[in-house]
């Protein structure tokens, strides 16, 4: 199974820019969501969905698809305007966002969504399970990857460090977890509540193949994922360096975006940036 | 387990340096490959085996319950129960298991908890045969699982069955519609305790029922319902605290239906750990040996004589 669109970085930009419109109208429609956290993801989730991993959105339960994880569950919103934007769901269900009985609840539910592999929502869970899914992988010979992708502030949850541990003993070479690199958290500046630096240290002391790169720009993010070594025993880890609320001028770079949507006046002005 | 791994079944063993206290050692000789020791990483062992199964293989996790009902309690409750995967977790030595070793290792609250999540079964297997029987079930049923496994070594019951059937209570003497005295209801294992102790009241004249629960969820209510509506008077017997186990299932029946039965619960009483004893001093302090089931008894008939 592979990737059915394979799309070069400037076409991936595009859609990356498509993406960003459904996520301030889906959430000013709404009427919440997390607009700061949806933003800065998209270019992570839209090159992983156009090019990189091997999913179809016509056979969305095939076993031999790769796995993506989103742990940092409350970029639920820009994950399904990914999923909508890949063809896993309809784009008339982002208007059902938040509803009651919707298939889009707050939080990614397998049971409501297609292509959602696990119900996250609470931090640190997304990486043992990538760990439990790439070690299945191992044990029956199969070549699908897992990719699992973290937020900076969920780093702080004990649970990822016991899982890194994990990785790297089994040798998972099969998986790889990206952290969304935009330094805030709820509060404040990740370093000012519980400092993550030296993060790609930490990482390359826990035994991962660590790479940093853009990741707000599909270029640089394929260049990143073309650049990963295959069976070298080694579990990847990809610093994704992003802005939080990045694509609209006045949502960038600020914490009390992370649970804000844009009303009124805001969404005219974020749709027309985005043109 | 070897023999359904024998048949072929895609299933992995998964423990938390906890290879003694699950006794795999045989299974792990045959089958190295289906075996993973995460080390002392509750959350990782259960975060791990959601994904094992959402890789397609079915995963048993075995380790000691107080640490997968505390440590990894979120994993449970949003790896395995919400997202609905097909995880067999088993708790061992549950209850006052450990004994001397006290509080931070024993689990008196795994019923409580486990009946707050949504998405899974729990069983208390009574005896040998009713976990090979149980085992046997789950590994063809899919869906969470959380069964409350004792590691001591005990005698098979004359009411249990080789084939399990989920909700379904076990009369080892008595039943409904039965002329008793009250019914002895208990958790698991504790039904060893409760029919030696009728056994020993039924010569002393007294006719107790008693049903033994293998099944909490689900549960066949209505029998429990009945069993209960014609004794009058009901003692529950389980090593776990009087609050949300078997207990307190009794009472919420009684309750709901109405009946006019009256409840004593022997346990852990709520709002108190066991304390770090020997097991044998921890069960004869809170009545729940056969001779403390005896006692209580006397205690309990004394304390509602019926004017019949």
């Amino acid at each position: 199974m592979k990737n059915k669109y394979r799309l070069s970085h400037s076409e991936i930009a595009i859609k990356a820019r498509s993406i960003r419109k459904k996520i301030i109208e889906m959430n000013a429609h709404a009427g919440a969501g997390h607009t700061g956290t949806d933003l800065s993801e998209v270019d992570i989730l839209a090159t992983l969905y156009f090019h990189i991993l091997n999913v179809d959105n016509e056979r969305p339960d095939d076993p031999d698809r790769d796995r993506f994880i989103l742990s940092k569950g409350h970029g639920a919103g820009g994950y399904y305007c990914t999923l909508a934007e890949a063809g896993f769901i309809e784009e008339e269900l982002l208007q059902t966002y938040l509803q009651a009985d919707s298939k889009l609840p707050g939080h990614p539910v397998r049971q409501k969504t297609t292509g959602v592999e696990l119900n996250t929502g609470a931090l640190g869970h997304g990486l043992p399970v990538g760990v439990g899914l790439a070690l299945a992988a191992k044990k029956q010979n199969k070549s699908w990857k897992s990719y699992v992708l973290l937020g900076d502030g969920e780093l702080g949850e004990g649970s990822n460090w016991e899982a890194a541990m994990a990785a790297s003993h089994y040798k998972l070479d099969n998986l790889t977890a990206i952290i969304d690199r935009n330094t805030l958290q709820l509060a404040d500046r990740t370093e000012k509540i519980m400092g993550l630096e030296p993060l790609a240290d930490k990482w390359k002391a826990f035994g991962f193949e660590v790479h940093q790169t853009d990741g707000n720009d599909p270029q640089s993010l394929l260049e990143c994922f073309a650049s990963l070594e295959a069976g070298n025993n080694r579990p990847k880890l990809i610093i994704a360096r992003t802005t939080k609320g990045k694509g609209i001028s006045f949502i960038e770079d600020k914490a009390s975006w992370h649970h804000r949507i844009p009303v009124g006046n805001e969404v005219f002005a974020a749709i027309k940036e985005l043109e | 387990m070897t023999e359904e791994a024998e048949k072929g079944k895609n299933l992995v063993v998964m423990v938390s340096d906890s290879t003694s206290t699950s006794k795999i050692q045989p299974f792990q000789e045959k089958f190295p490959e289906k075996v993973v020791n995460v080390g002392i990483a509750e959350q990782n062992l259960i975060g791990a085996a959601a994904g094992m199964a959402l890789g397609g293989m079915i995963p048993i996790t075995a380790n000691a319950a107080p640490f997968l009902i505390g440590r990894s309690n979120e994993q449970v409750k949003n790896d395995i129960c919400y997202s609905n995967t097909n995880v067999k977790l088993v708790g061992l030595n549950p209850g006052f298991a450990y004994g001397p070793l006290g509080p931070t290792h024993h689990c008196i609250d795994d019923i409580s908890v486990m009946r707050g999540f949504g998405n899974i079964t729990i069983f208390t297997p009574q005896d040998p045969r009713e976990v090979r029987a149980l085992f046997h079930y789950l590994l063809s049923h899919e869906g969470p699982a959380y069964i409350r496994l004792d590691s001591f070594s005990c005698e098979n019951l004359p009411g249990t069955s080789e084939n399990f059937k989920p909700g379904a209570l076990t009369f080892h003497r008595g039943g409904s519609g039965d002329d008793c005295d009250l019914a002895i209801i208990c958790l698991g294992t504790a039904s060893h305790a409760g029919l030696a102790a009728a056994e020993r009241l039924a010569s002393e004249g007294i006719n107790a029922a008693v049903v033994g629960i293998s099944s909490i969820r689900p549960i066949d209510r209505g029998a429990l319902s009945a069993v209960i509506a014609s004794c009058g008077r009901v003692l529950t017997v389980e090593e776990h605290s009087a609050h949300g186990g078997i207990g307190s299932l009794a009472a919420e029946v009684i309750a709901e239906n109405g009946l006019s039965a009256i409840l004593k619960r022997l346990a852990i009483p709520e709002g108190q750990f066991a304390p770090a004893s020997p097991v044998p001093a921890i069960q004869k302090a809170y009545q729940l040996d056969s001779e403390g089931i005896v006692a209580a008894t006397h205690t309990f008939l004394r304390q509602t004589r019926k004017d019949d």
